[in-house]
């Protein structure tokens, strides 16, 4: 059998493992392949625009001859894993993206997801995301190789290894930034079972037609104003001071105890985790719902996550968007 | 020596299709020691004693008063001298074509010279800087600095001689230029100023040219850092529309770029010192896609052919009208500023020209830009050309009589600017 030159090269660019040709993600880590004709062309390392070799391309990622900014991998990032996906995107305005999405599979039915959005009066905000996203992944990620695994304590456990990460992260002190900072929201889930845990104002909601709901609550000085009866949801939500959280992690954290929730839905469901930059548009349960209930039945739980991020972009899309969404079935519902 | 930050202010959303990037860059010399004792400097008093500085007799008692208060501010150490023009040019003091260093002893005997100086011939301004370029090249290492004091027009030699000279000029040392009275020309000195990166103004009193005087000197014994460029870097494909200093006055760079290289040039800026100026630059791009990037522009400071700071230009492409419509406000001032500059320098030409309804239409339009700008001084210059019947509409009316005087001054702070109110200051 002949072998074709394109077919030795193809490998994801993520974890490296071989692909198949028309592959559109990687089997093994769910990167999507190909997501845009010029990240393939900058895989050769040149300006996408004109074509300029890699080292016009500036540390700021501008190319030093036509100035065009090369798109960065962070911009744009989708993983599929079938019962799971999630897309995290630069949106319309940042400069980068500062979210974080960590998605993981285990065994049979064990799903672990995290978003973290770095906060951006922060220094190396998109670092201090990543690292807590795959700290607290992999912490879940080993619990659900146990048999007997407790989801809330092992969600401590991982946002206790997401704060440490954070604290590792390098930075130089500049007057005007604070110390590397990020928000989490996680969901380990396993036969229908499902723990959320949050620091911060990333979200969960339980999207299961009228019994759609928010899962968590902001720590966030809305929040706060709305809890203590001061203020109605949207006065609160109306004030400059609406995104400021109460809590977080990084050095100057006031604590890093995560609130949790634990679920056992017995009908099925959509678990939906995002960053404020989707919850913006829509910040009622109600109206994911609504959402999600537009697309046809069976719709692959990748797609869905693409409606909800591309719904985001296109009301403006002013800070970056990350969803994850999980299809959660009941034990003995499944009616595949 | 001085460290210098630079800051772009601009609105860096394009629409779709838009070319053209706007910025305000405002860069900030902050000198570590305030008096520099140990840079080396150099300076040259250039004192006119065509025959017409002798009458009235004030006009040259008042300049020899005025360079002795100049010789009495230069600090010890400073190489200097003192050069007497008229049709041709003279060391006055040394008399041995070089510079001396200044102490009491130096100083004492420069105006001793100078008290002497006398009055005869025409006006040759060529000559004189010719001598001035030749006793500086001595201290190539110094910060070189001169003061041109004139009362007429350059009478005694070609247009051509004068260009000649402030070609080889160029670069080598700043001079800022005073006109005492009114028989001379604006255009010629602000054209000197302007190739030596000094100012020019009116005296119109020669009573006003001591403090005027040591006003100067002062400046250029603050100065630290001598021979800084800013380095503009534009994108293939790029034009460079203009690149102007807006503040503290409106100086048009565009035509001195010294390419480097095929994307970046460099615009000499004189000597620095505890100062800040603004920079105001148009670049035009070719569009891209809505949702991408380009770095429009990088605007550094080269210092002795050192990078030292830099502020990027952006261009950011969207369809949001919101964002691509908005204009910067320090570019929108300097903006305003740089035409009420243009409205008074036509305006006045108008005047000049017997074209009253031009004059009229200009200077109003002058009066409305200096009210919305806030810029007082600009107004009360104003004043003394026209009568402002309205300065919200830029009604007015020309004066019948105008002073030579009022009229000189306004056209000689024409480009002087008012700086953005920060807010909350």
């Amino acid at each position: 059998m002949d072998m074709s030159s394109s077919e030795t090269v193809l490998a994801c660019g993520t974890c490296h493992a071989a692909l198949l040709p028309g592959d559109r993600y990687c089997e093994l880590c769910g990167t999507r392949i190909g997501t845009a004709p010029d990240e393939e062309t900058r895989a050769g390392g040149g300006c996408t625009a004109c074509g300029a070799p890699v080292e016009a391309i500036d540390g700021d990622r501008y190319c030093s001859r036509c100035g065009v900014r090369q798109r960065s991998p962070q911009d744009r990032q989708e993983i599929d894993l079938v019962v799971a996906a999630g897309v995290s995107d630069r949106g319309r305005l940042r400069r980068r993206n500062e979210d974080a999405l960590h998605l993981q599979t285990v065994g049979e039915s064990g799903v672990a997801v995290i978003v973290c959005d770095g906060i951006s009066s922060s220094l190396s905000a998109d670092l201090a995301a990543r690292r807590a996203a795959d700290a607290a992944g992999a912490v879940l990620a080993e619990a659900l190789h146990g048999e007997q695994a407790v989801f809330a304590e092992a969600t401590r456990n991982a946002v206790g290894a997401a704060q440490q990460a954070v604290l590792e992260v390098p930075w130089t002190s500049r007057s005007d930034r604070d110390f590397p900072s990020c928000t989490l929201v996680s969901a380990v889930c396993r036969d229908g079972e499902l723990a959320i845990g949050w620091v911060g104002d990333s979200r969960a909601y339980w999207i299961a037609g009228d019994d759609s709901r928010k899962l968590t609550v902001d720590h966030s000085w809305a929040q706060e104003q709305v809890a203590a009866g001061l203020l109605s949801v949207q006065e609160a939500g109306a004030d400059k001071r609406a995104h400021s959280i109460t809590r977080w992690l990084g050095q100057d954290a006031p604590d890093d105890e995560p609130q949790i929730v634990t679920l056992r839905p017995t009908e099925p469901g959509r678990l939906v985790l995002c960053s404020d930059g989707l919850w913006n548009y829509t910040p009622d349960a109600a109206g994911i719902a609504a959402q999600l209930d537009a697309l046809p039945p069976g719709t692959a739980a990748i797609t869905a996550a693409h409606s909800l991020a591309d719904a985001a972009l296109a009301a403006g899309g002013h800070d970056n968007i990350t969803v994850a969404v999980l299809n959660v079935t009941p034990p003995g519902r499944d009616d595949q | 020596m001085t460290t210098f930050t630079a800051e772009a202010y601009q609105n860096e959303y394009l629409p779709a299709g838009g070319g053209e990037v706007n910025a305000v860059v405002t860069v900030t010399g902050s000198a570590a020691v305030p008096a520099p004792t140990s840079t080396q400097a150099a300076e040259i008093i250039i004192v006119d004693v065509s025959g017409s500085m002798g009458s009235p007799r004030a006009k040259l008692t008042a300049a020899t008063r005025a360079t002795a208060v100049a010789i009495d501010c230069i600090r010890d150490g400073v190489m200097f001298g003192v050069i007497a023009g008229n049709d041709t040019a003279r060391a006055v003091y040394p008399q041995e074509g070089r510079l001396v260093a200044a102490s009491p002893q130096t100083r004492e005997d420069a105006k001793q010279a100078v008290a002497e100086l006398k009055t005869t011939g025409g006006t040759a301004i060529g000559r004189w800087l010719a001598l001035a370029d030749e006793l500086f090249a001595a201290t190539p290492e110094a910060i070189r600095h001169a003061i041109l004091l004139t009362d007429g027009r350059d009478e005694h030699e070609t247009p051509a001689e004068l260009e000649a000279v402030l070609t080889d000029c160029e670069g080598s040392f700043q001079c800022d230029c005073r006109g005492v009275g009114t028989d001379w020309e604006v255009q010629e000195l602000r054209r000197i100023a302007t190739t030596l990166l000094g100012t020019v103004d009116i005296v119109a009193e020669p009573a006003g040219l001591e403090a005027d005087f040591q006003a100067m000197i002062e400046r250029a014994m603050g100065k630290a850092t001598g021979d800084v460029s800013l380095r503009l870097w534009t994108p293939q494909g790029a034009t460079v529309a203009f690149l102007k200093q807006v503040a503290p006055t409106i100086e048009d760079l565009t035509s001195r770029a010294n390419p480097v290289d095929a994307l970046t040039a460099d615009y000499p800026t004189g000597a620095w010192g505890d100062e800040s100026r603004d920079y105001h630059l148009c670049v035009h791009v070719q569009p891209r896609a809505v949702g991408e990037e380009m770095l429009a522009g990088r605007v550094g400071l080269m210092v002795a052919g050192v990078a030292v700071s830099q502020a990027l230009i952006r261009a950011l492409w969207t369809d949001d009208e919101q964002l691509s419509t908005r204009i910067n406000r320090e570019v929108a001032h300097y903006t305003g500023q740089a035409e009420l500059a243009d409205a008074i320098q036509e305006g006045l030409e108008a005047r000049k020209q017997g074209d009253e309804h031009t004059a009229t239409f200009k200077l109003g339009r002058a009066v409305q830009l200096a009210a919305a700008a806030g810029n007082s001084d600009t107004m009360k210059l104003l004043a003394g050309v026209v009568d402002v019947q309205d300065q919200h509409t830029g009604t007015v009316r020309l004066k019948p009589r105008v002073q030579d005087a009022d009229e000189m001054a306004l056209d000689t702070r024409s480009t002087k600017t008012v700086r953005v109110k920060k807010p909350g200051s």
